[in-house]
């Protein structure tokens, strides 16, 4: 893929972060990956006030968790297919455990359960403090294959160039 | 006491006044992604609008809005056309939403219409239909559900 090498888990990371730091709303939002394996992949969204849904009593918007999976679960099919594909969301299921709360950066886990010809199917999870889940989320992707998939998307993401957003999350 | 969706005096009076405006005030990430009400042209109820904004971008390519963001929108949609259009003042909790993505979502304006399928006494269920060019070809359909809290319960 890189150089006809298949690219490691620091590779992913890397890639995956140029991915989310390309797209502008969480790039805004300062959404950083923490690690890529080809079955999970997690990310950091850390706090700003920007993601409150009730300011009078400081919880987090239901929609962030929301866009938050979408971004998560869309994320983690990339490494689990044989060659970057684009995959859009065909469906998107979350439930609501708990609300978030203002003050705590939410932490956002996918993983990928099975991949076929047209779809590739996720499930994630998010919580703020460990065994505290705040929702679930299942996310169906569609496939459109190398065809349909823009020259050098591949190449974007793994591109052998610094990414120094990293540096302006901090 | 504070305005805020607990204070059972302020909700009653902005909900009689229609006064979405004071609600999506108290709602960050909603402003954040710009979200507005216009009325419905065929009824007496609300459209809901997302703005077109480059924060809400989500594939560069396309370019096309980010599909949690179009969730989102239409999450606020719910539950602000629910506050509206229950029999009393409700506090909606959202309990879980499902969203099919149609179409392509560009970087245009997008509008939703919500209905209220069922208002029990402690769950509400709503769909919500978003769109751009023509509400018969939608972007992304939604059905949502809600615990109706009683806005004097504090913390429910």
């Amino acid at each position: 893929m890189i150089h006809g090498q298949t690219p490691g888990d620091a590779d992913w990371r890397r890639a995956l972060t140029r991915f989310v730091t390309v797209i502008p709303h969480t790039r805004e939002l300062g959404l950083e990956v923490l690690e890529v394996t080809p079955e999970v992949t997690t990310m950091r969204l850390p706090w700003s006030d920007d993601l409150l849904g009730d300011t009078a009593r400081g919880l987090v918007h239901g929609g962030v968790l929301t866009m938050l999976l979408d971004t998560v679960c869309g994320s983690a099919v990339l490494p689990a297919l044989p060659a970057p594909e684009v995959c859009p969301t065909l469906d998107l299921r979350v439930d609501h455990f708990r609300p978030g709360v203002a003050g705590l950066a939410i932490l956002a886990e996918a993983r990928v359960v099975r991949v076929t010809e047209s779809v590739v199917f996720t499930e994630g999870s998010l919580w703020q403090e460990t065994g505290r889940p705040l929702a679930r989320g299942i996310g169906n992707f569609v496939r459109l294959g190398p065809r349909n998939t823009p020259p050098g998307f591949a190449e974007a993401l793994f591109a052998d160039v610094a990414i120094d957003e990293e540096g302006d999350h901090a | 006491m504070r305005e805020g969706f607990e204070n059972v005096d302020w909700l009653e009076r902005t909900r009689a006044e229609g006064d979405v405006d004071a609600w999506l005030a108290l709602i960050p990430y909603a402003r954040r992604i710009g979200v507005s009400t216009l009325p419905d042209p065929q009824g007496e109820g609300l459209l809901f609008r997302l703005d077109p904004r480059e924060g809400n971008v989500g594939n560069v390519l396309l370019p096309a809005l980010h599909g949690g963001v179009v969730a989102a929108f239409m999450e606020t949609a719910a539950t602000l056309d629910l506050m509206l259009a229950t029999r009393m003042p409700r506090l909606p909790r959202i309990v879980d939403i499902s969203i099919d993505y149609l179409r392509t979502a560009r970087l245009a304006p997008t509008l939703a219409r919500c209905s209220l399928q069922r208002e029990g006494r402690r769950m509400g269920n709503v769909r919500v239909c978003a769109w751009q060019e023509s509400e018969t070809t939608p972007v992304a359909t939604a059905r949502l559900h809600f615990v109706l809290g009683d806005p004097g319960d504090a913390g429910a």
